[in-house]
């Protein structure tokens, strides 16, 4: 036997009221370790994805939802469109290296799933650099370009006449396949712009334009321009960097918000455990005496409850932090379908760090929470506690 | 300090102890101007009606407590004067203490309730406990918990805990008094083959078998020593 094994004799006295404390404290920890983690995963994710654009500015229909970033990069259906001629305009704006027009769709293919074909032109390869086509990229009217996964799941090879997907009497000649990139493009099926346009007869319009500078830098001069040139009246100029930062400030201040909330759970919780052990040393005042009799020294008793209230509050947070790993698709999806602006990579990721942290949260709890009653506990005195009712030692 | 051959081999010398507690504005003589000594290897018996102070009397002997007056030696050692923290240390090294109720902990196995006072004063005791066990008739008891053992097992269970750690002195406050006559005599028989082994016992008791067990008898009456030396 050792200190260890006695403190957690302690707590095996009351297994129940035990359990709900050391809840409490993973409750606060979870909430904690995902909060962290979520910010963690929520940045790099969405910093990937606007990186992956290639663009530096977005330039939308007017009227277009505030979202239209994400549709940019996750696919689906636009409800406005840009006249094709104001590209060159675009093109005209200073710092512009490349501008390239894309019209993108979403056709239900049976009831969920959901085919994003997105009509470029060779404009769009140059925001592309790290594209690897199996075959080539479309030059030909009817061909196609498909995603990674898209090819994948269909068990489509290039040189192969496809039907379109959601569309009827209608067929392609898949004229290259892209290597995987992980992100949600991996599904796109690309097509000439001019054959979308077509297909979706939509001719002379577009959904998106992708420009990219050639100094990041000069991203407000490019966006002033764009904002006062003639078109701009119909057109809604998204500067991504932008963008990124209002959705995270956005983001920092409901995270704000949580962290105030996790730490009053925390704080809900050391009270709670705090309040546990202080039962547990009235309860066992007896018992203490008997200790003290047997030769437990004052700093003995301490340690014991101070140990017992730290192994509640460690168990706890690992029981946490293993709840919160669990949980976290079910909180991922809820947030999903809440969040502004969602990265296809996981919000939520385990975060060696951030799990530190949590653990090093419930270590906190736990040696606040039990140092009144250890101090308590080692207070008493020897012959009072063994003349106490308390316990049944 | 007089120091005259008897009081070397004496484990206990105890001159004009008193003990006053505090209760409210009233001051009450719990022990009143004891004097005593105990010689090694005595089995002595402390006898006396409710309140008379046997525990308190206990308690100081257990080094548990500090006298409001008076001096005590224990092994030849100071105990009067001393702080908390050494008197804990003295404890832990000479005193074993045996309680009426028992004391063992719940949630320990009897094994484990042995050696608890050995991790108090930090020394190995595994062999000692299979030991003391063995000598106690509990050796095959060693993994059960409290709960599951009769009330003469538990006392057993509670004075090989107290001999853990080679105690001088054994002191015990009322062994025998939440047990059966037959299962208290056994216990009385135990604390005679201690004490013909060299261990010197000091009970608390109310039971006249113990009592004549004991070679030698103090009564205690209002916090004052009745007769003996
Ligand atoms: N902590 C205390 N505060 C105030 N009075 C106390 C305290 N402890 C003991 N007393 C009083 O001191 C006197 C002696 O008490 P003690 O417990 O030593 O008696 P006892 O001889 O052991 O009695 P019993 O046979 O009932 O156990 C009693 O009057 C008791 O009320
Ligand atoms: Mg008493």
């Amino acid at each position: 036997m050792n200190w260890f094994t006695l403190s957690l004799a302690g707590w095996r006295q009351r297994p129940l009221r035990t359990g709900v404390t050391a809840a409490g404290v993973g409750l606060a920890v979870a909430a904690w370790f995902s909060l962290l983690s979520f910010q963690a995963g929520y940045r790099d994710g969405m910093k990937n994805e606007l990186d992956r654009l290639g663009a530096h500015i977005l330039v939308v229909p007017k009227g277009c939802p505030y979202d239209a970033a994400s549709i940019a990069l996750h696919g689906a259906s636009w409800p406005c469109y840009l006249p094709a001629a104001y590209l060159d305009e675009v093109r005209a704006a200073p710092g512009v290296t490349t501008a390239a027009p894309a019209f993108m769709t979403a056709l239900h293919e049976g009831t969920s799933t959901n085919t994003v074909y997105v009509g470029v032109d060779e404009n769009f390869l140059r925001l592309r650099p790290a594209w690897q086509i199996r075959g080539r990229f479309p030059q030909a009217t009817n061909e196609l370009l498909l995603g990674a996964e898209a090819a994948r799941r269909r068990h489509w090879q290039v040189g192969q006449t496809v039907p379109l997907p959601g569309l009827t009497n209608a067929t392609g000649l898949v004229s290259g396949i892209l290597g995987p990139t992980h992100g949600a493009e991996d599904d796109f099926i690309y097509l000439r712009l001019a054959d979308a346009q077509h297909l979706f007869a939509h001719p002379r319009q577009l959904t998106h334009i992708l420009v990219r500078l050639a100094d990041p830098n000069a991203l407000d001069r490019a966006v002033t321009h764009l904002r006062g040139c003639y078109a701009g009246m119909d057109m809604n100029i998204v500067p991504l960097a932008h963008l990124f930062h209002t959705i995270q400030s956005l983001v920092n201040s409901t995270r704000l918000l949580l962290g105030c909330v996790a730490a009053v759970a925390l704080l809900v919780a050391a009270a709670g455990v705090g309040n546990t052990i202080l039962m547990a040393v009235a309860e066992r005042t007896r018992e203490i005496g008997v200790m003290r009799a047997l030769g437990a020294s004052r700093a003995d008793i301490f340690r014991l409850f101070w140990w017992e209230t730290m192994q509640v509050c460690l168990a706890g947070g690992t029981g946490g932090l293993a709840f919160a790993f669990l949980a976290s698709r079910l909180l991922e999806n809820w947030l999903r379908a809440r969040l502004p602006f969602a990265p296809v990579d996981a919000l939520i990721r385990w975060e060696w760090w951030a799990a530190a942290a949590g653990l090093a949260g419930a270590a906190l709890v736990g040696s606040i929470a039990g140092f009144l009653p250890a101090w308590r506990a080692a207070r008493l005195s020897p012959v009072l506690a063994m003349r106490s009712t308390g316990g049944d030692a | 300090m007089t120091t005259s051959p008897q009081e070397n081999t004496s484990v206990i010398a105890a001159q004009a102890l008193t003990k006053i507690y505090q209760r409210g504005r009233e001051e009450v003589r719990a022990l009143d101007a004891v004097s005593f000594t105990v010689a090694r290897g005595e089995f002595t018996a402390i006898t006396g009606p409710s309140g008379a102070g046997k525990s308190t009397l206990l308690n100081l002997l257990g080094c548990m407590d500090a006298p409001t007056s008076g001096t005590l030696r224990l092994d030849d050692r100071e105990v009067h004067g001393l702080d908390e923290r050494a008197r804990t240390e003295l404890r832990r090294s000479t005193v074993g203490f045996v309680f009426q109720h028992f004391g063992l902990l719940p949630t320990l196995t009897v094994e484990e309730n042995v050696v608890l006072p050995a991790l108090f004063a930090r020394r190995s005791s595994a062999r000692r406990a299979e030991m003391l066990l063995e000598k106690v008739g509990l050796l095959h008891r060693r993994t059960h918990r409290p709960h599951e053992l009769s009330g003469g097992e538990m006392q057993r269970v509670a004075i090989a805990r107290a001999l853990i750690n080679e105690p001088r002195l054994l002191l015990a406050d009322e062994p025998t008094g939440n047990l059966d006559s037959a299962t208290g005599y056994s216990i009385i028989t135990l604390f005679q083959q201690l004490n013909a082994e060299g261990l010197t016992v000091l009970v608390v008791t109310h039971n006249a078998v113990m009592t004549a067990a004991a070679r030698r008898q103090l009564a205690l009456r209002d916090g004052r020593l009745a007769d003996g030396k």
